[in-house]
């Protein structure tokens, strides 16, 4: 059967997205592959369709447990029943039916966490398995926000492993991440397929301002003015409040929007977002948001963005529906010095390795340190993981290092925003792509028309008021 | 409210205790200390009412407490509450918590709730995908099964539970403030639940104090609903989520037959039990059961003569205050001290 004849069988869509064919092809000739593909464009269909075809299960390691919840649902949405999630969540009596028929499953989902329990790998070791899947493989990569340690031995279990195909997804890397793909899982000569990064219908916009307060000034009268959806990006939860405050004092539909809420508040404010009944979300720029809404028209940064593939993959929320949309970089004179200041905040620091050391000789468990919030997880995940690799000085070294290399990040960002040349050539040049056509209204420096892509905010958007709780009460169950 | 709560547990440890006692109740310690003063205090229904407050909130709040002259710390944490602090708490309504009971668990039965709303919403409007409100893969597994068990297909789940809700709350102690609050913390199709903050920017409140409200309407909702059979649904829901095991299991069998009617006398006969061992029972639901009421083996005159005796001899001493209300058995003396003065 062709695949196209396949994907309309198991999937029901008729022809496949972009780079899809090309990745699925590569894995059937038992080529290693790592595909990067933005989220929302059909990552996991390059590993969901060989699975059907290769009859063999497939393994996909997945790094966060919600992530691997949706897509164990989605299949299931699909029809499929061999599905399953081996990991923490089962109990002792679940998990050891699942392993004994582990073969059986078409998919098994599964957390980095769970591969390095000894059982696990064994029972994995006598399978045949048609391909390995590690899903947002830039968690392996030390120089990226979203570091798992976990990940890295997981590299060390494939080497020994006699095994399958490989394939890597990610939603974006740089050069240097995907290297580190390369390197620590050992692929073999892989296929590499990326996404063309330019968006032609976002263009970029930058607007530099004498400092915060101007910065404020301008945004207050800018969202006054034009219309939304749009989301602004800030560098703290603080000031992501403050902004919110401060335009709903204005009238303007607003929610903040950043991990200090409960999973319930996010998923109501990307809700409201989502069903127009907000025009303007403000996050902090640390926070992903798997939010999926189509027609983002504006993006705008107060602050700068850590590095330019955070910066490429917030503007990128913008104009999914394909119409135009604007991005906006405020900058004003220094703030690349407070991102680096937030990009290395969340780093251990020299003071950090000693006091795990002196707990170390104390013989109390250095865990001790995240318990009394002496740092942060992340930071914790990254210490314990290189104290137990290697010495002091080699993981103070490292530690600076990565400093270092966050500062360059930062540095490159800057480029960018101080560039006189064209931004877009820089932006797609910077991923190792080349710009094919300038759009209109590409740049700042190519020169944008603002009135002919912004839409003047028309009169105040109503407000959404509260209904009395009988009324609310029929309209949740019975709709109106 | 917030403040009020803190206020009214500051009242009831006026100078026996430090500070950090009420900080304990309201994050729900398992110590025995915690446990003990819960006993003796009457402090059933703050305990763990905010199992993640910040000790930062907790402590900003006793800074504005002295700043008002409410009350005084000292350095060992001990404190006292001084006039404006008691008259001020004599002002707080009378709240309805219940957190000896749930600690916690009426998240869960919102959790179910939130889940089972969201589902038959978007069936109502035939939309079968979307995302969770609960992630929580057991509470996804229990929303699922209870879906299945009530053949929800059929589409006639939603009238169902409309009726009951409706029904409950109608008659339901709480403002119809507090009512929507609670409303707008579900979420179904094309209708986004409220985050906290935006609740309480409409109530003008803080949003601890929202949340506050909210877990209050919780605790009267649970209760009414598993009090009565006429809630299946939420009965179903709110199932194996209120705290039993606060008594010995001897205690708990004399309990249940004294709920359906029987006597001391008659619950001994049905055991093969000495008298004087169900009323140590008796003594113990006194002590623990915050809902058990004396009242049928002690009037309330005589509950306050036990207690004028008990600060008039300046004891506890069941000898001395049974020479001094002579009148009185040893068991109803018992069960006025262990409920303590209310």
């Amino acid at each position: 059967m062709e695949l196209e004849e396949l994907l309309y069988k198991h999937f029901g869509y008729s022809s496949f997205r972009p780079g899809q064919r090309e990745v699925i092809e590569a894995i059937l000739q038992e080529k290693d592959v790592m595909a990067l593909l933005p989220t929302g464009m059909g990552k996991s269909l390059c590993y969901q369709l060989p699975a059907y075809i290769l009859q063999k299960p497939v393994l996909i390691v997945s790094p966060l447990l919600s992530l691997m919840q949706d897509q164990v649902e989605e299949l299931k949405r699909f029809g499929e029943k061999r599905v399953v999630a081996l990991n923490s969540f089962l109990s002792i009596t679940e998990k050891r039916n699942v392993l004994h028929y582990l073969e059986q499953y078409r998919f098994i989902f599964t957390s980095p966490e769970m591969l390095l329990q000894q059982q696990v790998q064994e029972k994995l070791a006598q399978m045949k398995l048609g391909l390995i899947v590690v899903d947002e493989a830039h968690c392996i990569s030390q120089w990226g926000f979203d570091f798992r340690p976990d990940y890295l031995r997981i590299g060390e279990w494939l080497s020994r492993l006699n095994r399958p195909p490989l394939l890597a997804l990610s939603a974006t890397a740089t050069s240097k991440v995907k290297q580190d793909i390369r390197e620590t899982l050992s692929l073999q000569a892989p296929f590499e397929f990326m996404y063309n990064v330019d968006r032609p219908n976002i263009h970029l916009g930058r607007i530099v301002l004498g400092d915060k307060a101007d910065k404020a000034s301008w945004l207050m009268r800018y969202v006054k003015e034009t219309a939304g959806p749009g989301i602004l990006y800030v560098s703290s939860r603080k000031r992501a409040q403050q902004y919110s405050e401060a335009f709903l004092q204005a009238g303007i539909r607003t929610a903040a929007y950043h991990a200090g809420y409960g999973a319930e508040d996010r998923q109501f404010i990307q809700q409201q977002f989502i069903d127009g009944e907000l025009d303007w979300i403000v996050a902090t720029n640390a926070f992903g948001m798997g939010i999926n809404k189509q027609d983002i028209r504006q993006v705008i940064h107060e602050s700068m963005p850590a590095n330019i593939a955070n910066y490429m993959q917030e503007i990128g929320r913008a104009g999914r529906d394909g119409e135009s949309a604007l991005a906006i970089l405020l900058y004003s004179d220094g703030d690349e010095e407070l991102a680096k200041f937030v990009v290395t905040g969340d780093l251990p620091t020299p003071q950090h390795v000693d006091r795990y050391q002196e707990l170390l000789s104390q013989q109390v468990l250095p865990a001790q340190m995240l318990k009394n919030g002496e740092l942060g997880e992340t930071a914790f995940r990254v210490l314990d993981y290189w104290m137990q690799q290697e010495t002091t000085e080699q993981v103070r070294a490292r530690l600076n290092h990565l400093a270092l290399e966050k500062y360059r990040a930062v540095d490159e960002m800057l480029k960018i925003i101080q560039t006189k040349d064209c931004i877009r050539e820089h932006l797609v040049g910077y991923f190792g792509q080349k710009l094919q056509k300038k759009p209109e209204n590409c740049c700042e420096n190519c020169g944008i028309h603002y009135d002919e892509i912004k839409k003047v905010r028309l009169n105040e958007e109503k407000k959404i008021e509260m209904v009395l709780w009988e009324s609310r009460l029929q309209q949740l169950l019975l709709g109106n | 409210m917030f403040h009020q709560i803190l206020l009214q547990i500051f009242q009831k440890l006026n100078t026996e205790r430090t500070i950090s006692a009420a900080y304990h109740v309201l994050k729900g310690k398992r110590s025995g200390q915690t446990i003990q003063d819960i006993g003796l205090f009457q402090l059933h229904q703050y305990f763990g009412l905010l199992p993640k407050l910040p000790r930062t909130t907790f402590d900003e709040a006793v800074k504005l407490f002295m700043q008002n002259s409410w009350l005084k710390v000292q350095e060992s944490g001990h404190f006292h509450m001084e006039k404006l602090g008691l008259q001020c708490a004599q002002q707080t309504p009378t709240f309805f918590f219940d957190g000896w009971h749930y600690r916690g668990n009426e998240h869960v039965f919102f959790a179910r709730l939130s889940l089972i709303v969201q589902s038959l919403s978007h069936q109502t409007a035939a939309v079968r995908s979307f995302s969770p409100i609960s992630r929580d893969p057991s509470i996804q597994a229990w929303v699922r099964s209870f879906l299945q068990d009530h053949h929800y297909l059929q589409g006639h789940l939603q009238q169902q539970l409309l009726a009951e809700c409706a029904s409950v709350l109608k008659n339901l102690p709480v403002s119809a403030g507090s009512k929507q609050l609670v409303l707008y913390r579900l979420s179904g199709y094309r209708l986004p639940g409220w985050t906290w903050q935006q609740l309480a920017d409409e109530r003008k409140e803080s949003v601890l104090d929202s949340q506050l409200a909210f877990i209050e309407s919780l605790h009267i909702l649970l209760n009414e609903v598993q009090q009565k059979n006429d809630y299946p649904l939420l009965k179903q829901m709110a199932q194996g989520l209120r705290v039993k095991i606060l008594l010995t299991d001897s205690a708990q069998q004399t309990a249940q037959l004294y709920e359906k009617g029987y006597s001391i006398e008659q619950i001994g006969q049905i055991r093969k039990l000495k008298q004087s061992t169900i009323e140590d029972h008796f003594v113990e639901l006194a002590m623990y059961e915050p809902n058990f009421s004396i009242g049928p083996f002690v009037s309330y005159e005589e509950a306050e003569k036990v207690w004028q005796a008990s600060k008039h001899y300046q004891t506890k001493k069941l000898k001395i205050l049974h020479e001094a209300l002579k009148d009185m058995s040893y068991f109803q003396l018992r069960l006025v001290l262990a409920k303590g003065e209310v």
